[in-house]
């Protein structure tokens, strides 16, 4: 017993290098200071901030100052309960020892989630998360209670990743709300989450949730290990740790998946996978993160698996259009017109005719034009919204082709891509496509069809370079592995994929025992008997 | 990162200088898609282009011009010729999308080999366009003629000889690559198809040809042009251009009349048929067996049979055997008496079945062709009357 308990000691140092109580190492301890001393500290902490409160009490016979951020706790309660139970004093009972401090807190404020903290740096910082801080005379320790506000976003749908079958809900900024909605889908003692709090000045809290005896252990550590070595002063969002915990910075393609669905963070937890929420953000990072995982979404396994396998090899198909169709256009219309059938090719050249720029220009102008009009859409009020809507699809399409500008074909090639764009389940990997298009485009019209061929070699090569906490990207096609094929280009159906996968090397690597394709009973006529 | 410095240098101008060299803008060409080659007056050979203009032949874009621009320049190597015709036409002139190439008949008479060696060389010029010769005219006035539906004269022959072959076989269905690869095989000689102009050539080249119901002048498949060598020695009607593809088994579909009593005649449709031919030497003979296996239906019958017995199916299929034995064996016998060359490939099919004694002959093959033993085994069955059994004409009062 007592060398299980060495063992989980010794884990617990490795693993909260940032926890609150070794930041705190530093601050001077409170059984060298009085309450005056004590008060005019944290007032040269705080400055002159009007939301922090310090209100001189006495309790159990004992002078006391309790302390909190106005702004940041819950007034109401702190009325109704903790001023009534620590108000009054119990008969024969000083407040002298530790232990006496203890027991008053066991008989007042147990199952409360109160904590003794004896640091001066600890009392800031709880203050900071919403704690009021209760400061007895002559003691070495101070109460701590959690009395955040608990004012939130209520859940709604989530505003991307939309799906037509599957659960509505989505996560929010709270983390414990995020929490909670992961703990509810998956009802199992092996869901552990561990605390980290990022951020030198922001101070946020950042949890990993894994499934205890089916993620590799290694991978864990290893997400431990990177979230220790954060070393940045603020964390706003799921974005910034992603880029911090990436094996390669210098990739257009995200090395982590990011979700706003609980459904599909629970089905990657249960995969094996480990999930970084961070407060504030209702974007949950999943990690190891492989190519695949980009194009197959929840609401694969929630229809029709042949429907499921169609849609996604949909996706593939429109990453490459998006990717490559304006480069083949240019290549096409300016180094290989025989590649065109004799029809199509006449029917261009008469659309083209009185065009004043090269195709490429032509390309570059439309493909530009449209990401302005995106951008703008996605930046401006909503209230001038449809403006920009109707003003965007009359200048890229109608406006721009009846001037000669551009040719009408070129209308069809930037809608084309614009929406198969759009299909890619997750914005960041959709904006991969974004980017190296216009890489495409701009090699393709020095080179050709070869130079789009050389980039997408490049890009292949660069792809398989790629790891996620140390699981090669292209996994599990490249390296190959028979069984994972399964869920890679088609989704097979449920009872058939009974293994997680391979490459994340998991501590159980089966799901469920082998059942076989469900079927009738055998009819009255078809029995033996 | 010197490295990087290095390599970035590298790969940038080997981009940047290598590039661009084939760029050709869609504004700065025109696509030609067929060219005729003439016997030149002064030089060898007069090559003609045609151009198309594109905007013509959009519907949404079409104001009446002429749909392309025909253009002849006089030179003695094609090669040099198809630059030279920008003295006369302002943009590049791509030849990827070339459908056809028309001969006229004297300078095929004369051989042709030698500029067909620049068109199988050259890396723009695919290989599968159609080869046609322009019998009685000039492939220069082939071109000029204007239809109504694709315009131009090229594209149209192109889509009409494909329907005919598909639909009746008049066409050999000759693309350049089918006339090399005659020329190299052993035992064989080429055929082509072959155009004449149905009216007047000179009303033909104007836009109002394309405005009548009945044009001035029209392109009309004529007949099937045999070569000896690169040489043309003469022509075989379309119903011998048919039988010659049933030889060849190229026939896709076809239709035949069959006398089944006197003035009384049955239409059949060919769908589905197979050939296969066996030759060999015998005694320094060539004896040569063609089995030609065809399922029919029937179309069209003024006959007095009612197709209700399986005798009946049997008896017709009978009759038109021996009318197929009879025309398939006149068309091989007109050639050989009347040209000498094996067009059929009969050498070919000799040389496969019969290698040591082929050897032998193979110097004077066309003149072993000429005496070959030709037997033709036809065996055709009606499977189907339409969608009628008895005919109405037996009620009519």
């Amino acid at each position: 017993m007592s060398i299980l308990k060495s063992l989980l000691k010794m884990r617990k140092k490795k693993e909260y290098p940032v926890q609150v109580e070794e930041a705190a190492v530093a601050g001077p301890d409170l059984k060298n200071l009085n309450l005056e001393q004590l008060k005019e500290k944290i007032i040269a902490e705080f400055g002159s901030t009007i939301d922090l409160s310090i209100d001189e009490l006495k309790t159990e016979g004992k002078d006391a100052l309790l302390v909190y951020l106005t702004t940041m706790i819950d007034t109401k309660s702190l009325k109704e309960t903790i001023l009534q139970s620590i108000s009054g004093q119990k008969e024969g009972f000083h407040l002298s020892t530790e232990d006496d401090l203890k027991s008053l807190c066991k008989e007042k404020f147990g199952g409360a989630g109160y904590q003794l903290v004896e640091t001066f740096d600890e009392i800031i910082i709880s203050l900071l998360y919403g704690n009021i801080i209760i400061l007895f005379k002559d003691m070495e320790k101070a109460l701590s209670l959690s009395m955040a506000i608990g004012e939130d976003r209520s859940i709604t749908e989530p505003s991307t990743q939309t799906v037509i079958r599957g659960p509505k809900d989505g996560f929010v900024e709270s983390i414990t709300t995020n929490v909670s909605l992961l703990r509810r889908r998956i009802k199992n003692r092996n869901l552990r989450f561990e605390r980290f709090i990022i951020g030198s000045e922001t101070n946020t809290t950042v949890y990993i949730g894994y499934m205890d005896g089916i993620a590799n252990e290694k991978i864990v550590e290893e997400v431990r290990k990177r979230l220790g070595k954060i070393k940045v002063n603020a964390i706003f969002e799921s974005g910034n740790i992603e880029e911090l915990i990436a094996d390669k910075a210098a990739t257009p393609f995200p090395l982590a998946l990011n979700s706003e669905r609980p459904d599909a963070v629970a089905s990657n937890l249960l995969e094996g996978k480990i999930a970084i929420l961070i407060d504030g953000t209702p974007f949950v990072l999943v990690v190891p993160a492989v190519l695949v995982d980009f194009f197959s979404i929840a609401e694969d396994y929630y229809q029709n698996f042949m429907m499921g396998s169609f849609l996604r090899i949909i996706r593939y198909v429109s990453f490459m259009i998006a990717l490559i169709t304006p480069s083949l256009y240019v290549g096409i219309l300016t180094f290989h017109h025989e590649l065109l059938p004799t029809p199509l090719l006449l029917g261009i050249i008469a659309q083209r005719e009185g065009v004043p720029f090269p195709a490429v220009i032509e390309v570059i102008l439309m493909e530009v034009t449209f990401e302005i009009l995106r951008e703008a859409g996605v930046r401006m009020p909503r209230a001038v919204g449809q403006t920009v809507s109707i003003v965007g699809a009359l200048v890229i399409g109608q406006a721009a082709a009846e001037a000669g500008i551009i040719s009408n074909i070129m209308v069809i090639i930037v809608a084309i891509t614009a929406i198969a764009n759009f299909v890619s389940p997750t914005y960041s990997f959709a904006a991969a496509a974004r980017l190296l298009r216009f890489l495409l485009i701009i090699v393709s019209s020095i080179l050709g069809l070869y130079g789009v061929l050389i980039v997408l070699v490049f890009i292949v090569a660069h792809l398989s370079s790629l790891r996620s906490f140390g699981i090669p990207y292209l996994s599990p096609v490249a390296p190959f592995i028979i069984e994972q094929q399964k869920d890679v280009f088609f989704r097979f159906p449920i009872w058939s994929m009974r293994k997680r996968p391979a490459y994340l090397k998991t501590q159980n690597p089966e799901k469920f025992p082998k059942t076989g394709s469900p079927s009738p009973p055998p009819m009255k006529g078809d029995q033996p008997n | 990162m010197k490295n990087f410095g290095v390599i970035a240098a590298i790969l940038l101008a080997a981009i940047l200088l290598s590039g661009c060299w084939d760029q050709r803008e869609l504004g700065e060409i025109t696509v030609v898609t067929g060219i005729a080659v003439d016997k030149g007056e002064n030089d060898s050979y007069i090559l003609t282009v045609e151009a198309i203009n594109a905007t013509e032949l959009n519907n949404r874009t079409a104001s009446g011009f002429a749909p392309s621009i025909i253009y002849s320049a006089e030179g003695n190597s094609i090669a040099e010729l198809i630059y030279r015709v920008n003295e006369g036409i302002s943009r590049h002139l791509i030849y990827s999308h070339m459908r056809t190439l028309i001969i006229g008949e004297e300078l095929a008479k004369e051989g042709i080999i030698d500029f067909i060696d620049f068109l199988e060389r050259n890396r723009e010029i695919r290989d599968d366009f159609n080869i046609l010769i322009a019998r009685d005219s000039k492939g220069s006035d082939v071109l000029k003629v204007t239809y109504q539906f694709q315009k131009s004269t090229s594209l149209k022959l192109h889509t009409q000889l494909d329907t005919m072959m598909k639909d009746w076989g008049g066409d050999p269905g000759v693309r350049m690559n089918d006339v090399i690869t005659a020329w190299t095989a052993r035992g064989r000689q080429p055929v082509m198809a072959a155009v004449r102009i149905k009216g007047d050539p000179e009303a033909g080249a104007n836009t109002e040809n394309m405005m009548k119901v009945t044009p001035d002048a029209l392109v009309v498949l004529d007949s099937l042009a045999i070569f000896n060598g690169d040489k043309l020695v003469g022509f075989l009607t379309l119903e011998d251009s048919r039988n010659y593809l049933w030889i060849q088994d190229k026939i896709n579909k076809t239709s035949i009349t069959v006398k089944c009593s006197e003035s009384r005649y049955m239409g059949i449709r060919v769908y589905d048929t197979k050939t296969k031919i066996k030759g060999k030497l015998e005694n320094g003979k060539a004896d040569i067996h063609i089995k030609i296996r065809a399922e029919a239906y029937i179309e069209g019958a003024y006959c007095k049979d009612q197709f209700v017995k399986v005798k009946t199916y049997e008896e017709n299929g009978k009759i038109a055997e021996k009318q197929v034995n009879e025309k398939v064996a006149e068309t091989i016998k007109k050639v050989q008496q009347e040209y000498g060359t094996d067009i059929f490939g009969f050498g070919e099919v000799v040389l496969r079945q019969d290698y040591q004694n082929f050897n032998k002959v193979e110097k004077n093959w066309d003149e072993k062709f000429a005496e070959a033993d030709i037997h033709v085994d036809t065996s055709l069955n009606i499977r189907r009357t339409g969608i009628r059994t008895k005919s109405f004409l037996k009620e009519v009062k």
